[in-house]
């Protein structure tokens, strides 16, 4: 009986818990929403208009019809995209050897691409925009794209690894008696195998460097090539305490396509990360 | 008939020289060691070449010379900058490490019971996690704002309490800010120790139920001990994720009030890219690099061994 009303007790607090954790990790993104639905009056109600009385999506339109928002956003989606392909030609192959081949160093060099990930963008950029600024790679999304590429590699070499670890080698044993080469045990075994990996790692890619600031605010400065990190820190710049729902309607654009990203492919992306850490 | 011939007599030895090729690992690690070499490894070298020297962003002359170490290093700036980012840097690790685990225990716990709205929270908690750096110093101002939509303070004045300084106030705005990054930085957190949760042996709770261990009992004698590699693992991660923050912190106050929140990554921004202080930024960097290594490896220290397990 006891055991029942402790039990009983537990979900009481567990529910209790998970409504102050809901409230604490989803209040601040309602809270934007709410912001940036409102009108020019609204806004200065606070919180006591939480749902906004006249709600409006004037402040979308007029953000979407300034005449560099469309561009960040493209501009975003594409250094992102692109980043999101070439870490995959870059790491893929790295994963299949690290994961089908013995060789001296191998363990060695796989926590050396885990220091890597240790080192913070800031200290790699000091040297980067020197070099960059002399070969003229200033300014192009050619630049931006490879240094979004060198951040994502290590992390994404890890999880590859671990997607072609999970393949049975016995797979890539019977082909090679079929008479395929390495090359074709690649390209038509383990590479099909290993979509759902892929497919994880390049969101996870797309949304850091849909994320990213640091790097496209250092190598560019002109606004018609700046993603929307940068663009939305920019147009931040320009608002007043009167505009603030232009700014978080500006906000909630750059927030929500990352977040459908995320969503739509939770799954393969928590299980492709939950199984990287389990096996260590 | 020629072509044939041309094929047969090329087919071997391309084949060998692919069989040879491929057969190596050396050219399927090229791709990574040619990008880690020319963005990772030729930079921190130039950056700890750098700190050697007196150079700046605009100018091309260069000697070489300790006064830049000298200088960053005795800067009276230093100790006020290293203590925000300890604050900064301590409050989210402890702060994301236990909501984190919390919230995994409490999701897994909720998931075993079938109770209501566990995924809800999972996915809700994520959500946050997604959000860009600078999105989510912007949402943290509105919140934290002084001006009337300010949620934080409109709420309290809808209950007649005086109003905080969240910003502006250098005693709060560390605190603020560090709410801010346990908002953004708990789900990894809770990822890691969901999928350790998950993967601890059930039998070990039966047998402790069968003891007549209690549920306290069983979270520290198990739970705890069993989660031990997952949380190092997680805290290394976690120092590491805070210590290069800069893009939250950026938005949310500048690094201001005064220096309150100016934590060393927003620090060497501004000596680099706004006092074009090369040589000085490349110093503080190099402290940077340290810390990080320094912090991993006193953590790693206390993993269990790999034939310990």
């Amino acid at each position: 009986m006891s055991r029942r009303t402790g039990t009983r007790f537990g979900d009481f607090l567990s529910y209790l818990f998970m409504l102050a954790m809901f409230i604490f990790f989803a209040g601040p993104l309602t809270y934007l929403l709410s912001m940036a639905l409102r009108d020019k009056r609204e806004i200065y109600r606070g919180v006591a208009r939480y749902i906004p009385h006249n709600p409006i999506v004037d402040n979308f339109i007029t953000v979407l019809n300034n005449s560099y928002f469309p561009l960040y956003l493209w501009n975003g989606l594409k250094l992102a995209a692109l980043s999101g392909f070439g870490v995959l030609i870059v790491a893929m192959p790295a994963a299949y050897a690290f994961s089908r081949f013995q060789f001296r160093g191998k363990g060695l060099s796989m926590m050396g691409l885990l220091l890597f990930q240790m080192i913070s963008p800031l200290v790699i950029m000091v040297p980067l925009y020197r070099y960059m600024n002399r070969l003229g790679l200033l300014d192009t999304h050619f630049a931006v794209t490879m240094v979004y590429i060198a951040l994502g590699v290590p992390l994404a070499t890890w999880l590859l690894k671990s997607t072609v670890d999970g393949i049975p080698r016995s797979l890539d044993e019977a082909a090679m008696i079929d008479g395929c080469n390495r090359f074709s045990v690649f390209w038509r075994i383990v590479l099909p195998l290993s979509a759902p990996g892929i497919a994880s790692v390049f969101i996870i890619t797309v949304i850091a460097g849909w994320s990213q600031f640091l790097v496209p605010f250092l190598l560019l400065t002109q606004n018609n090539l700046m993603p929307i990190g940068v663009g939305i820190f920019n147009f931040r710049g320009m608002q007043t305490d009167s505009s603030i729902q232009l700014l978080a309607a500006a906000c909630l654009i750059s927030v929500v396509p990352a977040i459908v990203a995320f969503l739509s492919l939770q799954r393969l992306i928590l299980g492709s990360m939950t199984s990287g850490s389990v096996k260590g | 008939m020629t072509l044939i011939a041309i094929e047969a007599a090329s087919r071997p030895h391309s084949r060998s020289f692919m069989r040879r090729f491929a057969g190596a690992p050396l050219p399927w690690i090229m791709p990574v060691i040619i990008v880690i070499g020319i963005f990772y490894l030729y930079p921190v070298i130039d950056v700890f070449r750098l700190s050697f020297t007196n150079a700046t962003l605009i100018g091309d002359n260069q000697d070489y010379t300790l006064a830049s170490i000298a200088n960053m290093l005795s800067s009276p700036q230093l100790p006020d900058i290293l203590w925000a980012t300890f604050v900064f840097v301590g409050g989210s690790v402890i702060g994301q490490q236990i909501l984190g685990l919390a919230v995994a225990v409490v999701v897994v716990r909720g998931e075993k019971r079938g109770l209501f709205g566990t995924t809800i929270l999972r996915t809700t908690a994520l959500i946050a996690w997604v959000v860009p750096g600078i999105a989510g110093g912007i949402i943290w101002q509105m919140l934290f704002s002084e001006a009337p939509y300010g949620a934080l303070n409109s709420i309290l004045r809808l209950m007649h309490l005086p109003t905080v300084a969240w910003l502006s106030d250098p005693a709060i705005a560390p605190w603020s800010a560090l709410i801010s990054n346990i908002w953004r930085g708990t789900a990894f957190s809770m990822v890691v120790m969901y999928a350790a949760l998950k993967a601890i042996d059930s039998s070990l709770y039966e047998a402790a139920e069968v003891d007549g261990a209690t549920g306290s009992q069983q979270f520290f004698f198990i739970t705890i001990p069993q989660l031990r590699a997952a949380i190092l693992v997680n805290m290394i991660l976690i120092t590491i994720m805070t210590l290069n923050t800069f893009d939250a912190i950026i938005t949310l106050t500048g690094g201001g009030p005064g220096r309150a929140t100016e934590v060393i990554s927003l620090y060497v921004f501004n000596i680099v890219f706004r006092n074009y202080d090369l040589s000085g930024g490349s110093v503080l960097s190099v402290l940077m690099l340290i810390i990080s290594l320094g912090l991993a490896v006193v953590y790693a220290s206390f993993l269990p061994k790999e034939d310990e397990r």
